[in-house]
């Protein structure tokens, strides 16, 4: 069995944004990044799936993006996928998700992977596209939005969530596609002996231009970080009246009280 | 030169970020404040499994064999969220460096294992005594050659760990008729040995999850494969070890140090007098430029420690300088953000006054910051003599 976990590395979100030079993203100097949040439920999944099939699969781990992402891969490395592919591209945050998506199509078109994970969207982007693209391109069965993940003979029994917390089983032959929520599972942390023997571990580097053949569908074509936080709002006066007009506001503004 | 760390050091440093905040961040105000021996002891058995009590430790014996710098940065993760996990942390990492430097292969196998993978909750190094801290070497604890093995009589005080420590290095005197520090040397005694006694636990200004008790040896017998390196040789041991020791106890002071000024400073950025934000204050901007400046100074000085040491390098002289340094710069650190929180600085109902009550001892164990400064001077003046 061949499984292929894609991962992206994001800033983190706590991170104060500003948009870079040409307006169109944000600036990545002075950010620290990390593994997409939804990523590590892929990869967490795979190696549990890995561990239930008695390390038969064999698990590759794929990032698209500069050289700062084999910090990712080396991530997921550690906590148990067994080799890398580093698809080198330093224009990686400009690429629209179809773009993105091709690349990795182009990568597993003739692979063979029986699954492929990914999380559900990217934590900066947002798309939520790549995955069903991917699956798409390929022809693969897809489910997104995984909660809930079992394996047994080539069928996937997926829960996902859907809106206003109902849940839906879908079954799916493989080869199959899934994105991954919050909930799914626990991702472990790698343990430190573990971080150091994925140094011995294979990444392959290849260079975008080898996958990407597709232009861009979307452009964005400007970025806005949030605007400062406003002073909150003060109330005074009598406090029965303040009561009140806490909850009135309560109602209005928020889903506190929904 | 090259500063930055490494992608397994950056991964380490986010695994002991992540962990600490997940897991030691939410307990330690409580841990400060009251007894829960079990849930400190839980979280020290997580932090084993993760690999962080033998971060500098061969492979084969359990370790991580991520080197000095790793851990140094883990140290100062793990104290930014519970400095009194982190100098149990520290301690284990030391008591398996020294087994791994000069203990017999057997030795090796028997203890460094069980500390790393969390079978111990820790190790102890008993090296003080109540007439001998400052000057180890006026240690009057004998253990006395008897048949095959040795007896030990005597007192150790001040011993991090020792209610729950699987093993210790202890330091006796062996010859008593030697020239000082000649005639000591270094044993490895398993809890639970007849005549080894955890006395009185110590009351402490901080770091209060973290036991530290006399430890007495009453006739305590112990056979002849406890003698750790060579007989007479263990006062060389002991001030070989500490100077590893003075790294983990210089981050473990600078993430206490980093977790004030944060704290501090993200306060100063919300609380208002005047009508206006208290950062808009210079003598607040000055509190935390200095900060930050020395905490990033004691960060260089710990770096270049701890990187001397993991190549191999003479690193005493820079061990004794980071640890001096950063513990100082700590302190300060300390200082400044309580006195920008004011009185709530003052109040346990916020975290700043125990991370000035968990920094004040940096300066102090492993070595206090004026024998720090004897052994730097001595460093300096041998190439001027
Ligand atoms: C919480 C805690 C945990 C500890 N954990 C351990 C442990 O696990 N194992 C262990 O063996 N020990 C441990 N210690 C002991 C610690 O290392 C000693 O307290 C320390 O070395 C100082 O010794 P002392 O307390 O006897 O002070 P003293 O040596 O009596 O020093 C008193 C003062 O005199 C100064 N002084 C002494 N000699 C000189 C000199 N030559 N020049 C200038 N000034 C000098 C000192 O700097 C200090 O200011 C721990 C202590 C504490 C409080």
């Amino acid at each position: 069995m061949k499984i292929l976990v894609c991962i992206k590395q994001v800033p983190d979100m706590e991170s104060r944004f500003k948009a870079n030079s040409q307006g169109v993203w944000f600036e990545e100097t002075d950010l620290a990044f990390r593994m997409n949040e939804y990523d590590e439920y892929a990869v967490e999944q795979a190696v549990q799936l890995k561990e239930q099939l008695g390390d038969a699969p064999e698990v590759t781990v794929l990032s698209i993006g500069p050289d700062r992402v084999v910090e990712a891969i080396k991530k997921a490395l550690a906590m148990g996928c067994d080799r890398g592919v580093h698809v080198q591209d330093p224009a990686a945050a400009t690429r629209d998700p179809w773009q993105i998506a091709s690349i990795i199509a182009s990568h597993a078109g003739d692979k063979g992977y029986d699954l492929i994970l990914t999380g559900m969207q990217s934590q900066d982007r947002g798309s939520a596209q790549v995955g069903v693209t991917v699956a798409e391109e390929l022809g693969y069965a897809c489910a997104t939005t995984l909660v809930g993940f079992a394996f047994s003979d080539g069928t996937v029994t997926a829960k996902r969530e859907l809106e206003g917390g109902i849940k839906g089983v879908v079954r799916l032959r493989t080869p199959a596609l899934v994105t991954c929520q919050l909930g799914l599972n626990v991702p472990r942390y790698p343990t430190l002996p573990n971080i150091m023997k994925a140094k011995k571990k294979e990444i392959q580097t290849i260079a975008v231009a080898e996958l990407l053949k597709e232009e861009p569908l979307a452009t964005t074509v400007s970025f806005h970080p949030p605007a400062r936080k406003g002073g909150g709002i003060v109330l005074e006066g009598d406090v029965g009246v303040l009561v009140d007009q806490l909850l009135g506001i309560l109602k209005d503004k928020t889903a506190v009280l929904r | 030169m090259y500063l930055e760390l490494t992608e397994e050091q950056r991964l380490i440093q986010e695994t002991a970020r992540e962990f600490a905040g997940a897991e030691l961040e939410p307990l330690a105000a409580r841990l400060d404040r009251e007894d829960d021996r079990e849930a400190f002891l839980g979280n020290l058995k997580k932090l084993a499994a993760l690999g962080f009590m033998g971060l500098n430790v061969k492979d084969a014996y359990g370790g991580a064999e991520a080197g000095v710098v790793a851990f140094s940065v883990a140290m100062t993760e793990i104290a930014r969220a519970c400095a009194a996990t982190a100098v149990t942390v520290s301690v284990n990492n030391m008591v398996c460096e020294v087994i791994q430097a000069v203990g017999s292969e057997a030795q090796k196998q028997a203890y460094i294992p069980r500390i790393c993978s969390g079978e111990y909750a820790a190790g102890s190094f008993a090296l003080t005594e109540t007439g001998a801290g400052s000057d180890p070497s006026g240690m009057t604890t004998r253990a006395v050659a008897d048949g095959d093995g040795f007896v030990l009589n005597g007192a150790k005080i001040f011993i991090t760990s020792a209610p729950y420590a699987g093993v210790f290095v202890v330091w006796a005197v062996t010859d008593p008729e030697a020239p000082k520090g000649k005639g000591i040397s270094c044993f490895l005694v398993e809890a639970g040995t007849p005549g080894l006694i955890i006395g009185k636990q110590e009351q402490k200004m901080g770091q209060h999850a973290s036991a530290t008790n006399e430890v007495l040896f009453d006739d305590c017998r112990i056979p002849g494969s406890a003698l750790m390196g060579k007989l007479n040789d263990g006062f060389r041991i002991a001030v070989a070890e500490l100077a590893g020791g003075r790294i983990g106890i210089g981050s473990l002071g600078l993430g206490v140090g980093l977790a004030a000024m944060d704290y501090a400073t993200r306060y100063a950025t919300e609380r208002a007098q005047f009508g206006q934000r208290i950062s808009n204050f210079q003598a607040i901007q000055w509190k935390i430029a200095d900060s930050y400046t020395e905490l990033e100074a004691a960060r260089l000085l710990l770096m270049n420690a701890a990187f001397r040491k993991e190549s191999g390098k003479p690193f005493a002289k820079e061990a004794s300088m980071a640890k001096l340094y950063a513990t100082e710069a700590a302190n300060r650190a300390c200082y400044n953000g309580l006195q920008m929180l004011g009185g709530y600085g003052y109040s346990q109902d916020f975290p700043v006054e125990r991370y000035a009550r968990d920094a004040r001892i940096t300066s102090i164990y492993e070595g206090t910051n004026e024998i720090q400064r004897v052994i730097i001077a001595r460093e300096i003046l041998r190439n001027f003599a």
